[in-house]
């Protein structure tokens, strides 16, 4: 090696050498005799300031008396990676998953049962809502604890019910009038093009629960055997989009449809009060003093198909240990300490979800960010509050079910028959995971 | 003996790292995968033997066969339009004109954005209300179509935005053009060619074997297309399934459904589909690929 080559490996290489001695170090620094608890969490960003904050708290509190140390580790997409970690053997202590994905990694085998574990780290289950610790459980036993809990309610803009001749002080509360006010918010252009509309059903327009609907007509889909949409009141359900579509057309309603931008920001057209009515969680609230934080609207319960009948879409994210954690213990003891009421109810008011407890404390509602957060509680108290169908293999018949939403909206097949055919392909898949359970049950 | 066993330890022993990761990560992985197409095999439970469950499932499962015949369509549109509009920008930047590296440069950028900038850019200039492609069509008085949300234009506007990605091919293409003899091109002048029949006769004879290169990758990739419409469709698989593709179905199978076993049935059939592609593509490239060399 020449004196140049030489030179010129030392320049390139020292630079290196020293960025390692001396560069910055990517963990924290964790005291000595703690255990070290690794925490996947699904927020980033606005949403996961306040579970730092929370995490942070307690390492320097309870977690310092209790020689625990919680990682807090923002992942995307964190249940597949939550789900290869543990086919892998390693997967975090705890996990910050969505309510949908408990009854699929529970029939895996992925999750630890929370009942007797709770029990003897004494969380205090006993001042939950009932709701929230249902949609928890599968085949009767609890995998998850409720983090931040939402009811869904169909936000409408009291401006537009004004100028439409609608009293804004009593939004609908069964179908039928809820149909006489989608009319009536309804407006067309000369050419017949709609400028604004009364509501839609579209996925691809804030339309993010497209299996609801028939649950709005009191159907009862999943009978731990069968997921049955071929029902006369969930029939009923996509015959009423159905019909609703061909009464206000459905090139006009397509083609209004296709302008929805992003949902945070003026593209959003609730917030442009392009769209009258929505069917939307509390967070929605935040994006409004964001972006219009004019916009005059109100909240109610999404109508059902009768006025006595109170139907609720109830859901969660959650915390989950999966099987296979190293510190099951430690992650219990930071659970007990994230259950508490003061620690839940700070996480759920800042991430502008409502509270998972009976009853909330004063503050919780005196320093919430969504004026309206009393109704979207009082919803989670309704009888008829309802979760996501508790079967392991609703991940492929939600895609069934949104392909016969798509078909219903758009007029492919009549709806009676979009309805019959994606019937046959459900039971199909329910058939095929049934037949895969009990070949593994009967494997040696 | 002992020094012909001596050489090829020594040659096992410094190949090592290719042969072992060979072995570790390609090897082992496609024998097992293969395995695993025999089994249900939802990840966090041991597998269980089916025989060619996964393979008969397969042929009669309606999504799959869509889902091929989608992947074919994309194929046949976006390959013989990506190796036109390709060859024809190459044949364009090969003209010695001012700022040649400029423009080369401008047709080469596109394909270093990350394909989920290129999408969500995309859906925006296709949004038949706000966009520009179609504000641009109202111009010349024709309408819009809804290019994302309608199942007869979906898959055109997919094929569209994958020619926003068509350097790489061009820079291939422009290195294939600049390898042409120019004695050639000067022996069709003495000849009397014109400008298209030098074309025909000399520039697409000569370019033929980078077309075939370009055309088997464009048929590999073509069966491997995921971010582009994952991104640009919230539905994940556009309107009445248009755009869903046969990676998109595998990827679904093994991360949402959690069917391992059918989704490495899944890539086994697409490896053969590829295979059968690509030995159908060089048999018909024959007679009309030249190489100087033969």
């Amino acid at each position: 090696m020449n004196l140049r080559a030489a030179l010129l490996l030392t320049l390139l290489g020292l630079p290196a050498v020293l960025l390692l001695a001396f560069g910055p170090r990517g963990a924290h620094d964790v005291p000595a005799d703690r255990v070290v608890l690794r925490y996947w969490e699904k927020w980033t960003g606005v949403e996961s300031v306040p579970m730092e904050r929370i995490v942070e708290r307690f390492n320097r509190t309870v977690g310092a008396d209790e020689g625990i140390w919680v990682e807090y580790i923002a992942v995307s997409n964190v249940e597949k990676r939550t789900l290869i970690a543990t086919a892998g053997g390693d997967p975090p202590d705890i996990a910050g998953l969505f309510d949908k994905i408990i009854p699929q990694f529970a029939d895996q085998g992925a999750l630890l049962p929370l009942d007797q574990l709770a029990v003897e780290h004494e969380i205090d289950l006993a001042g939950l809502r009932p709701i929230w610790l249902e949609i928890c459980r599968y085949d009767g036993r609890l995998y998850a604890l409720p983090s931040t809990p939402y009811t869904i309610g169909l936000y409408y803009n009291r401006r537009l019910f004004r100028e439409a001749g609608l009293d804004p002080d009593q939004p609908p509360r069964t179908i039928a009038a809820f149909d006489e006010c989608v009319r009536r918010l309804t407006r067309r252009d000369d050419g017949g093009a709609i400028t604004q509309l009364g509501f839609t059903t579209s996925p691809g327009m804030l339309g993010w629960w497209h299996w609801v609907w028939p649950m709005f007509f009191d159907a009862q889909l999943w009978d731990g055997q069968r997921y049955r949409l071929d029902t006369p009141r969930a029939r009923a359900a996509y015959d009423w989009i159905a019909a609703r579509r061909d009464e206000l057309g459905r090139p006009q309603l397509l083609r209004f449809e296709a302008t929805a931008g992003a949902i945070e920001g003026m593209q959003n057209p609730f917030l442009a009060e392009r769209l009258a009515m929505v069917f939307q969680g509390p967070w929605m609230s935040n994006w409004i003093a964001s972006y219009a934080p004019e916009l005059d609207y109100g909240v109610a319960p999404f109508p059902s198909v009768t006025a006595e009948r109170r139907n609720v879409f109830a859901s969660s994210d959650v915390f989950v240990i999966p099987r296979g954690a190293r510190h099951p213990r430690e992650a219990l003891r930071f659970l007990r300490y994230l259950m508490r009421q003061d620690v839940l109810e700070e996480l759920c008011r800042l991430q502008c979800k409502v509270s998972p407890f009976r009853e909330p404390r004063p503050d919780f509602f005196a320093g919430h960010p969504n004026p309206d957060i009393a109704v979207f509680e009082q919803m989670a108290d309704s009888p008829h509050a309802f979760g996501y169908p508790a079967m392991p293999m609703f991940a492929e018949v939600n895609t069934e079910l949104l392909h016969l939403l798509e078909n219903v909206i758009r007029g492919t097949l009549p709806p009676g028959q979009a309805v019959t055919a994606s019937q046959q392909h459900v039971d199909a898949i329910v058939q095929r995971y049934q037949d895969m359970a009990r070949r593994r049950e009967a494997a040696p | 003996m002992s020094r012909t066993r001596g050489s090829l330890l020594t040659g096992l022993l410094w190949t090592a790292p290719w042969w072992l990761g060979f072995l570790l990560w390609l090897a082992l992985p496609l024998g097992l995968s293969l395995y695993i197409s025999f089994c249900d095999y939802p990840l966090l439970r041991p597998p269980v033997f089916v025989g060619a469950k996964n393979y008969t499932d397969l042929a009669a499962d309606p999504l799959f066969a869509r889902v091929i015949a989608n992947t074919f369509l994309y194929a046949l549109l976006a390959i013989p339009l990506g190796t036109v509009v390709a060859v024809l920008l190459a044949i364009l930047l090969n003209q010695p004109v001012r700022g040649q590296s400029i423009y080369r440069a401008c047709i080469f950028v596109p394909t270093i954005v990350p394909l989920v900038a290129v999408a969500v850019v995309w859906m925006w200039l296709l949004n038949p209300e706000f966009g520009l492609v179609n504000s641009a069509l109202a111009l010349v008085g024709l309408p819009g179509p809804l290019w994302l949300e309608s199942p007869r234009w979906a898959m055109l506007a997919l094929v569209f935005v994958s020619l926003w990605l068509v350097g790489s091919p061009v820079v291939i293409y422009l290195a294939g053009l600049q390898d042409i003899p120019l004695t050639l091109y000067e022996a069709a002048r003495i000849d009397g060619a014109s400008p298209l029949r030098q074309f025909w006769h000399v520039t697409l004879p000569g370019l033929s074997p980078v077309i075939l290169f370009n055309v088997i990758i464009g048929v590999i990739a073509s069966w491997q297309v995921f971010a582009l419409p994952y991104v640009m469709w919230r539905t994940q698989r556009g309107p009445g399934n248009s755009v869903y593709f046969y990676t998109m179905y595998l990827y679904d199978n093994a991360f949402q459904f959690l069917k391992m076993g059918y989704a490495s049935a899944m890539a086994w059939v697409q490896f053969l589909i590829i295979l059968a592609l690509t030995g159908l593509v060089f048999r018909l490239s024959r007679r009309h690929v030249h190489y100087r060399g033969s």
